[in-house]
């Protein structure tokens, strides 16, 4: 195997990672916002929404990974022309499973902040919009972040389904590896590196997503 | 010129029934654009800019408020009193609208609450947990209250109230960075920036230690006489309320059980509740039927008289409770002390008393505790 081999695998997880993981905020930061808000302790309390839309999250977080991959090989090939064999087809089962995910993880996040400010900006005729994008996002900002960070860990290992249809990816790589050394896998340098390179992708994101929270966190500033 | 007489008895009429109510339904309908300056303005929002007509609420079952009525008038200094859970959060909350409320109404300048974003301009409110943004600088976080409505130029504005409060040197900073004190600065601040007429504080010392709490209050005093600002401050703390407060109610188990001016609220207190606040923690005895004066400083007394009741008396006194201070030089307050045991001591004392003209009254262990 060669080095570039290993670089196309290693460009392919992170576009499958950061395309799904960008489809999934887009649907579920607002879905998350709709999640708080509507809540009993909410801005807006609304028992049915809340409760429809917590159906809905919760039955998909329900399904396996691998089943919703299953599910929508038909949908992706009517979408994008084919349902295997190329990076890209595993994109849209990855959305589709994380995004009830990441409403959840907002949900929590703006759950944790203090409602006090809430009622202060209230009672400084702040409208309900106005309390979400000044007070609700930005105060629960590097909660978020963190989320964030979870969110891309956990969708760098599903991106391991794609072995299934054949999309490629480092994590598929290091399996088909396996599938073509099964007597003497494990003394193979190759292989090894591979499964380094995902240990520090992880890392990476993890390490970067708690950067950036601490950073942005301006409750931890010293005097 | 008919038309201007017609409208002077019109102006003449409202004033005269304006107390009683029904007369706008009757005269003020063709003259609807002039009804606040000719009618009501004259004869309600000049003398109260904040009236609660009976209000009640409840918590499920649990009764929070039971017709709860009270007149604030401009300028006041309005203190409501009472112990943790006697509803007078919730009062304060049902002010602004963080809280709904089951039956009566708040009329503000003359006109029935809605609690749209203009009455909640109008009335600003500071906390005890402060409420910051932690995220946003000092600065950024009073400019907050401009952006809301789309002010572009409030930034000149927000450094000229965080210099008003003391805080002109803290603009870049991160609520993180201040002491409780500075925050509640910066709370107050924000809350100014509306140009309230009424600011409500609930609870806002009550996380500060006694230093800041002091500081806290001054700045609401000099608010209030250089901004003619109109405030309505809720505490359990008897000492934060009698030092700035000119009005008083205390509110227990729901209900106002007592509302007046703070001199003769704090001086002559009629309700059981009242004592309690009032002299929480002073009086401590067993016997019941210990019999105790109460000397009453109405602010003509200027001699030392404990002093002298016990040189001229011969009696030795011991005082229990004593509080006083000094509004315009003159003294105010009282002084509890156990009557003396023996008989014609006693009438000896009182003798004394009534001819040196002190309003005293006789009182026992259980009406004072």
């Amino acid at each position: 195997m060669k080095f570039d081999d290993i670089l196309t695998m290693i460009l392919e997880t992170l576009a499958m990672v950061t395309i799904s993981g960008a489809l999934a905020y887009l649907v579920g930061l607002p879905l998350g916002v709709l999640l708080n808000v509507t809540s009993q302790k909410g801005l807006k309390p609304c028992k049915w929404l809340n409760f429809v839309l917590s159906l809905v999250v919760n039955i998909l977080r329900s399904i396996p990974c691998l089943i919703v991959v299953v599910l929508l090989m038909p949908t992706v090939r009517t979408i994008l022309g084919r349902g295997t064999g190329e990076w890209y087809t595993i994109i849209i089962p990855l959305f589709v499973t994380s995004f009830g995910f990441v409403a959840r993880m907002v949900e929590q996040s703006l759950a944790e902040v203090d409602k006090g400010k809430v009622e202060a900006v209230q009672s400084l005729g702040g409208t309900n919009f106005q309390i979400i994008t000044k007070v609700l996002l930005p105060e629960a900002r590097s909660s978020l972040i963190g989320g964030l960070a979870v969110t891309l860990v956990s969708l760098l290992g599903y991106t391991s389904f794609a072995y299934n249809i054949s999309a490629g990816g480092i994590i598929a790589g290091i399996w088909r590896y396996y599938s073509q050394n099964t007597g003497d896998y494990l003394e193979h340098p190759v292989f090894w590196i591979m499964i380094i390179i995902v240990i520090l992708l992880v890392q990476l994101i993890q390490e970067l997503g708690l950067a950036i929270s601490k950073k942005l966190d301006k409750r931890r500033i010293l005097q | 010129m008919p038309v201007i007489a017609i409208w002077l008895v019109r102006a003449e009429i409202g004033r005269f029934y304006g107390e009683k109510g029904w007369y706008h339904v009757i005269y003020s309908r063709p003259w609807s654009v002039f009804k606040d300056e000719f009618f009501i303005g004259e004869n309600m929002s000049e003398q109260f800019i904040l009236k609660i007509e009976n209000l009640s609420k409840k918590f499920g079952t649990h009764q929070v408020l039971k017709d709860v009525c009270l007149e604030v008038a401009k300028g006041d200094i309005y203190g409501i009193l009472g112990l943790s859970g006697a509803g007078k959060s919730t009062l304060v909350r049902c002010i602004n609208g963080l809280e709904k409320f089951d039956q009566g109404k708040i009329v503000f300048n003359g006109k029935v609450v809605t609690f749209d974003r203009d009455y909640r301009r109008q009335v600003a409110m500071i906390f005890q947990q402060f409420n910051l943004l932690d995220q946003r600088t000092v600065l950024k976080n009073v400019m907050l209250a401009g952006e809301l409505f789309g002010e572009k130029d409030c930034k000149e504005r927000a450094i000229e109230l965080l210099s008003l409060v003391g805080l002109s040197d803290k603009l870049d900073s991160y609520p993180s960075q201040l002491s409780g004190g500075q925050r509640q600065r910066v709370a107050i601040a924000r809350a100014l920036m509306s140009n309230p007429q009424i600011l409500l504080c609930d609870e806002a010392t009550s996380a500060l230690d006694p230093d800041t709490t002091q500081q806290i209050l001054a700045l609401l005093t000099k608010l209030n006489r250089d901004l003619g600002l109109t405030i309505i401050m809720i505490s359990h703390q008897m000492d934060v309320i009698e030092k700035i407060c000119t009005k008083v109610a205390i509110i227990d188990n729901a209900q106002i059980v007592e509302r007046g001016n703070a001199q003769d609220i704090f001086l002559f207190p009629q309700t059981d509740v009242s004592k309690k606040i009032i002299y929480s923690g002073h009086i401590n005895t067993s016997v019941d039927n210990t019999k105790f004066l109460k000397l009453i400083f109405n602010g003509e007394i200027d001699t030392p008289i404990v002093a002298n009741i016990i040189q001229d008396c011969n009696i030795a006194l011991s005082i229990i409770y004593a509080d006083s201070k000094v509004v315009d030089g003159r003294v105010y307050g009282q002084l509890i002390f156990t009557m003396p045991a023996d008989v014609k001591d006693a009438q000896k004392l009182c003798k004394y008393l009534d001819l040196k003209q002190i309003h005293y009254e006789e009182v026992v262990a259980s009406e004072i505790r």
